[in-house]
């Protein structure tokens, strides 16, 4: 199995496809990254040596942050908004969505799992 | 969508005006406004704005953080106390009948 920048370990895809695997890299990076190295987006992963291995990772790790120091940055920008009280930072304290959808109903990817509050009236019952 | 950069940052003329002015002098004295709209530039560091939420000015130290945002992200207008728990209500309510 071929590793491309520490733990990513692509398996039988197209290259395009497989390069997708590693955080921070998305179908547009992908196809972008085998235009700049000229190598097929559809060959497999598998058919790769090592020194195209080797280019693929110099180029992205000299082109895109990615993985580890990506999760950082996100994890800074977010702790930045919370440390300077604004309101998304304020948002992202509570555990509710940022950019003003509604949390009357949905907005459970945010929120997490439903909790049922007993003697509230359904959401049938409201309308 | 983001504002046109041809325009640049809107700041509000009036706290713009004090901004200056509060520099010249060389005071700290906290600004108070009601542009919630306004940028905040990095000439505002370190400043004291009292914002206007809608019903009180809420104290705002600015921070090189700050840079970029808008005043108004700083003085939330809306309180959320908690829901109340039936059960403690249902005691209280009692309790003010006994008594």
């Amino acid at each position: 199995m071929p590793r491309v920048i520490g733990v990513d370990i692509p398996p039988n895809k197209r290259l395009e496809i497989a390069l997708t695997y590693i955080y921070g890299v998305g179908r547009t990076t992908s196809a972008q990254i085998c235009k700049d190295l000229n190598l097929d987006p559809g060959m497999r992963a598998r058919d790769l040596n090592e020194d195209q291995l080797t280019v693929i990772a110099n180029h992205i790790q000299k082109t895109y942050s990615v993985e580890g120091q990506l999760r950082r940055q996100v994890t800074a920008s977010i702790n930045r908004l919370r440390d300077i009280a604004c309101y998304r930072g304020l948002r992202h304290r509570r555990g509710l969505p940022t950019r003003g959808q509604r949390t009357r109903t949905n907005a459970r990817t945010r929120k997490g799992p439903r909790k049922t509050v007993a003697g509230k009236k359904s959401v049938k019952g409201m309308k | 969508m983001s504002r046109s950069i041809k325009k640049g940052p809107y700041v509000d003329a009036k706290v713009m005006k004090k901004v200056t002015a509060l520099k010249k002098s060389g005071k700290k004295d906290p600004i108070t406004t009601w542009a919630r709209a306004c940028t905040i530039l990095p000439d505002f560091v370190g400043l004291t704005f009292l914002v206007h939420n809608g019903k009180h000015h809420m104290k705002v130290l600015v921070t090189e953080d700050m840079v970029g945002h808008k005043l108004g992200e700083f003085a939330p207008t809306r309180r959320f106390g908690g829901h109340t728990n039936k059960k403690e209500e249902e005691k209280s309510s009692l309790h003010t009948e006994g008594g």
